[in-house]
């Protein structure tokens, strides 16, 4: 089980170690606050409450401040 | 799954904290646009006829506040135009510039570009490069001021408009009140205004939008953005509550909210007895408004050799 991880320009394969993952789950891991975060999964914004299954693209976008 | 509050539709872009509200693309776009006109009408930042002259770095909030106030241009409620400021970054402004000028090309409104080295004859990059700077941002914020201010008289603008979001103006009063620089507190607020005429007044449509929403907002009407970090942005003071208040909303997710009441409730109070308007007089030598002999602008210039 596994899902690809797009951060940071770099796009990396991960295993899904929990039975049921959450978005907030990988911001946790990745020490990320939700507040500065905003997730895609397969293209589509989500929440943080979504689920993660096998095979899915997250990808995380830093809202940076500035401008 | 939840689904979006107003319309029922399942696929949620954002779950509010603050209020356990859940909204679909089109809600939120809706409610940011709409939360935003109330701030403008509550705060009575917009008069039908201004001529709004936007900030616009390219950056998320700029783009933002210009994308919801074309929505008044093409009610033909108000004059747009925008200004972008190429500080001299290498690497760095480029990106923004374009970006900026792709928008105002798309909206069909007046669009100039000015330079740090046009305007001061020197570069942000080489400012750096002298070993008694000051520090980047103190040369950047007087400077971008210096030119904003011009630009709006030179296009004739009424209203500058800027892009600072609900974090920025909670980080700014509590930064300001720990500092006890209560003068610098008295400025704080969604207009703000000078006795000068050569002081065009300036906007804040976005105050009460988080810093996240308006990201989300730029994101969902794939809005072209310039997603990067200052290279000289370093651990300021700012930075440091900044992280102190997201921290604080993860468990208490009003509290940007209730700061941002609270001081706009004792913020008259505080005018009445800190104000300290200065008398404005012409710089000696670019001709802006100072209360000295030279701007602070000029002064910086003058230090730089």
């Amino acid at each position: 089980m596994t899902f690809t991880l797009i951060f940071e320009n770099k796009k990396e394969d991960k295993e899904l170690i929990k039975d049921v993952t959450t978005i907030q789950d990988i911001l946790e891991g990745l020490c990320l606050s939700s507040e500065t975060i905003i997730a895609k999964k397969n293209g589509e914004i989500v929440i943080e409450d979504e689920i993660i299954e096998n095979g899915d693209e997250i990808q995380l976008i830093q809202i940076l401040y500035g401008g | 799954m939840e689904n979006c509050t107003k319309c029922g539709n399942p696929k949620v872009i954002i779950k509010r904290k603050q209020s356990g509200q859940s909204l679909c693309k089109e809600c939120f776009i809706e409610n940011i646009q709409k939360k935003t006109i109330k701030t403008i009408k509550k705060e009575n930042l917009i008069e039908k006829g201004d001529k709004v002259m936007v900030a616009l770095s390219g950056g998320k909030d700029s783009v933002a506040v210009l994308d919801i106030l074309h929505t008044l241009y093409e009610r033909r409620i108000i004059d747009l135009c925008a200004v972008t400021i190429d500080e001299g970054i290498a690497n760095y402004r480029e990106e923004g510039v374009e970006i900026a000028k792709n928008h105002a090309k798309r909206l069909g409104i007046e669009h100039k570009v000015v330079s740090f080295q046009d305007s001061f004859g020197i570069t942000l990059d080489e400012i750096m490069k002298n070993p008694n700077h000051r520090g980047s941002c103190t040369y950047c914020g007087v400077f971008r001021r210096w030119i904003i201010n011009r630009a709006a008289r030179d296009f004739g603008a009424s209203k500058i408009a800027t892009g600072h979001n609900l974090d920025d103006e909670t980080q700014a009063i509590l930064m300001n009140y720990l500092e006890g620089n209560i003068d610098n507190l008295t400025k704080i607020g969604a207009k703000t205004e000078s006795k000068s005429k050569l002081f065009t007044p300036k906007i804040k449509p976005l105050r009460e939008i988080p810093e996240k929403e308006v990201g989300l907002y730029s994101l969902v009407r794939d809005l072209e953005i310039h997603f990067a970090g200052c290279p000289y942005s370093q651990t300021s003071f700012r930075g440091e509550i900044s992280e102190i208040i997201k921290n604080l909303s993860k468990d208490h997710p009003t509290i940007m909210y209730s700061t941002l009441r609270g001081f706009d409730k004792i913020k008259s109070a505080i005018k009445n007895q800190h104000s300290n308007e200065f008398e404005f007089d012409r710089c000696q030598k670019c001709g802006e408004p100072s209360s000295n002999e030279l701007c602070r602008a000029c002064t910086f210039l003058e230090e730089l050799g």
